[in-house]
């Protein structure tokens, strides 16, 4: 039997080098001056909050800060300095980004010739031309691109100035939403990167700085968020922002989901439930109408001694409609007939049944607000506890271990999963094949991976409605296609450090060592070690007609399907 | 997204018609007409479509191309295939050929046939039965996992000797499962399901069980285990060798028939305008 000291929250600080005379000193500024430490848990206290949560960043002008379209999670207080938002969009080669284009029918002809024999051939032109529009300095993780040309920015762009005391990015690390805007120093600029954890603290203890967040998230978003939802679309302004104003602000789960869930479905299938925390529980009354913002949540229902998958929701969807609108109705009041778990981080919005009840539904039971297309059915009592979910026919269509097994092992994520069913599969590899044909001679992705049944999720990026692998690039290299929205990496400006291969939860990143035409490794010229790039699967973003494994395969067996936005599809497909 | 079934009717409905189209026509025209046009044009049909369906393993090679799926090529293959052997008999005046060279394209033409309905069945059949027994493996890594199993195995019977101090497991590794963990084994027998080898070599080692102490009737299980591995690597083998080698019967032998039908072709037609003045 193996001993150890039971892993803490602050084991891996967000910067070991944080010094107690930098915490000193920022704890003597605003707003950390004001926060009173009594008001933080003794587990985690304000000065080790900063300690542990954040780092104390140098920028020189130019340098750019967060680019619009990361995923990030952490967010900036200026401490000394400013910076610049750009208001529109910079172009993708400024971002250290490739353009998106396709290839035209001439050059995808081409490739019959084209097509490099060796491994991993690069060409080194594509390395050693500087960028016109943007450089890079630092290493690995702490590398950073700057804009060459600071005054063609400021007078191309619209931008807006930000002064020391100022926060920024604070939306995107709570919610895991793309950043919206680009940010670059503007002068020498000192900031404190805050990791989202230690934002959740502050955000809990110090008032003012939840009510700043949620105002601006308020402002900037959740009117937006609202809007496309339907039940709300009959709104008028008036209602709406009434709406906004009382809807509460909830967080579930663990940020870094990815980092530990792999030890969860390792774990006894039973116990696994009692990790994710309960957002809504069955038998409950229904107080409000809970909306996912971000992550991802299970709906189960109680069986047995357990609880049995029925269907998972992700951002946009909307959970507890159905009870309220049953109760609303006055036939028979019922409570929430299924329980709602974050799987792994979920940040969920909660309109109170009230205001549902009010805004949305009406005073008037023959005449509802809401059109009567978007009103549910009555839920009928007795056949509450087996059926009347939307989701239940969805169920009854997919076996319930199957749906288990995309649930716990996250493939939800994935908006372009490869799912091969091996009862048509002949193994013939013409996927593979086809897949090193369109990308040089390198096959992305191996025809490998987690089975279940006849089912197996090949090793090939998802292409995640929850791309963690985008965290933390230092050169924005991987980021998703500014059209269609494929995670794809650039690269040129990939520099190697392996951060995004190393957060891929589904090892589908895989760095590789790049060659010169002659086979020979491409070498780095200080410590003479082969340059390495990480590659992975890009949905054929460039080809023509599509993901070319899916047309490649003669027997329909591989299908790239988009269990995020559309579990439909993987169902018509598997029960063609 | 069509279900199977239905594309499976439709696509067979379809070949019915054409095949029907093509049966009206050959017995509403006279058997002079039958033995001259009917003839040539059915001929170089025939040989058109067969290019086609060869032009499949072009396609193949060629996934960035924008040509359709092979999902949708393979259809065609099949059903334009099928209906080819509705033509291949009308050409054939639904009798058996005399000449040589004639004969020689005919035993071509159903090698080829048969191979392809062969590869369909087996393509049908096969990836059901790869999935319900033994790991999912590449077949490019079936030898290396081989040699990881002999190892393993060789492993135990080191153990046996030095461990047990008794050569009971030696023994029986030199004279049943050297042969067995060398190479793939018991090929025909996997294809028809058979599972008798594998109990067999299982009952030899439980029979062992009563010259063995309890250290060896731990490595006897441990052996028993990669047995089992073993035989189900090798029907992993047959069946994926099979799925694979199947076309190696069915490409050359294609490319053959084009061969032979481009002369057979061309002798017509030197037959047919030089020496018939073209009229029949």
């Amino acid at each position: 039997m193996e001993v150890i000291t039971r892993p803490q929250r602050w084991d891996n600080p967000f910067d070991p080098d944080m010094t107690n005379a930098a915490v000193d000193r920022l704890l003597a500024i605003p707003p950390f001056s004001r926060m009173d430490p009594a008001k933080f848990s003794p587990a985690a206290p304000l000065r080790s909050i900063i300690h542990n949560d954040t780092r104390i960043g140098q920028y020189q002008h130019g340098d750019i800060i967060v680019r619009e379209g990361d995923y990030g999670n952490s967010a900036f207080f200026i401490i000394s300095g400013a910076v610049r938002v750009v208001i529109d969009d910079l172009p993708a080669s400024v971002l250290g980004r490739r353009e998106p284009r396709h290839k035209s029918f001439v050059e995808v002809l081409a490739q019959v010739w084209n097509t490099r024999k060796g491994i991993e051939v690069r060409d080194l032109a594509a390395y050693t031309t500087p960028s016109p529009a943007g450089g890079s300095r630092g290493d690995g993780a702490r590398t950073r691109i700057f804009l060459q040309d600071v005054p063609a920015v400021l007078s191309e762009h619209k931008t807006v100035r930000l002064e020391a005391g100022e926060f920024f990015g604070e939306i995107a690390a709570l919610g895991r939403t793309p950043r919206t805007a680009t940010v670059f120093a503007d002068g020498e600029a000192e900031l404190l990167e805050i990791r989202w954890q230690g934002l959740r603290d502050l955000r809990s203890r110090v008032e003012e700085l939840k009510l700043y967040i949620d105002q601006l998230y308020r402002e900037r978003s959740l009117k937006v968020h609202l809007q496309e939802t339907p039940i709300f679309r009959h709104l008028s302004e008036e209602d709406l922002t009434e709406v906004v104003n009382q809807t509460v602000f909830e967080t579930y789960g663990h940020f870094d989901w990815h980092a530990s869930y792999k030890t969860i479905v390792e774990g006894r299938a039973a116990g696994r439930l009692d990790d994710e925390p309960i957002i809504a529980e069955e038998g409950h009354y229904p107080n409000g109408l809970i909306l996912i913002r971000s992550g991802f949540a299970r709906v189960s229902q109680r069986f047995g001694h357990g609880h049995r998958t029925l269907s998972y929701l992700g951002r946009g969807h909307a959970y507890g409609f159905d009870e309220i609108v049953q109760n609303w109705r006055q036939v028979n009041q019922v409570p929430l007939q299924y329980t709602l778990r974050a799987l792994g981080y979920v940040d969920v919005l909660l309109v109170p049944t009230p205001v549902i009840e009010r805004y949305v539904l009406g005073p008037d039971r023959d005449a509802p607000l809401i059109p009567r297309s978007l009103l549910p059915p009555p839920i009928t009592v007795p056949e509450a506890a087996t059926t009347s979910h939307p989701e239940q026919e969805r169920r009854r269509r997919i076996d319930d271990d199957f749906l288990e097994f995309l649930v716990e092992n996250r493939f939800i994520n994935g908006t372009a999963t490869m799912v091969i069913n091996l009862d048509r599969c002949t193994r013939c590899d013409d996927c593979v094949r086809a897949c090193a044909a369109t990308h040089d001679n390198n096959p992305r992705f191996l025809r490998h991976g987690p089975q279940f049944g006849p089912y197996l999720v090949a090793h090939a990026c998802m292409h995640c409605a929850d791309p963690v692998c985008m965290i933390g690039c230092p050169t924005g290299a991987i980021h998703r296609d500014a059209f269609q929205g494929q995670v794809v990496i650039n690269d040129a400006t990939c520099i190697g450090c392996a951060t995004c291969a190393n957060s891929c939860p589904y090892q589908n990143i895989r760095m590789v060592e790049v060659r010169n035409d002659h086979g020979a490794f491409i070498l780095d010229r200080t410590t003479n070690l082969p340059i390495v790039k990480a590659t992975k699967c890009d949905l054929c973003i460039d080809q023509m007609g599509g993901p070319a494994c899916q047309r490649a395969c003669p027997h329909d067996a591989l299908r790239r399907v988009d269990l995020h936005n559309d579990p439909e599809s993987l169902i018509t497909w598997i029960s063609r | 997204m069509i279900s199977f079934a239905v594309r499976r009717w439709t696509n067979l409905a379809v070949c019915t018609i054409l095949s029907g189209l093509g049966i009206l026509l050959y017995t509403l025209s006279s058997p002079a007409l039958r033995h001259s046009s009917f003839f040539i044009v059915s001929g170089w049909v025939l040989f058109g479509l067969l290019i086609v369906l060869a032009l499949y393993t072009v396609r193949k090679k060629l996934p960035f191309l924008p040509l359709f799926s092979s999902s949708q090529w393979l259809q065609f293959h099949v059903y334009a295939g099928l209906l080819s052997v509705v033509l291949f008999c009308l050409h054939i005046d639904v009798r058996v050929p005399s000449g040589g060279l004639e004969i020689a394209l005919t035993v071509l033409y159903l090698i080829v046939v048969g191979s392809g309905l062969v590869g369909l069945g087996l393509s049908r059949t096969i990836p059901g039965r790869l999935t319900t027994r033994g790991e999912q493996v590449l077949f490019e890594r079936i030898p290396a996992l081989r040699r990881q199993l002999r190892d393993a195995v060789e492993g135990v019977v080191r153990r046996a000797m030095t461990e047990a101090n008794s050569v009971t497991i030696a023994d029986f590794y030199a004279r049943r499962l050297v042969v067995f963990f060398a190479d793939p084994r018991h090929f025909w027998r996997h294809l028809v399901e058979s599972n008798r080898p594998r109990y067999r070599l299982l009952n030899e080692l439980v029979v062992l069980d009563r010259y063995a102490n309890t250290e060896e009737r731990k490595l006897m299980d441990e052996i028993a285990d990669l047995i089992r591995a073993k035989d189900d690597l090798d029907y992993q083998y047959a069946h994926q060798a099979v799925l694979k080698y199947w076309l190696f019967v069915h490409i050359p032998v294609t490319s053959s028939l084009l061969l032979v039908g481009f002369v057979h072709g061309l002798v017509m037609m030197v037959y047919y305008y030089a020496f018939r003045g073209g009229t029949g």
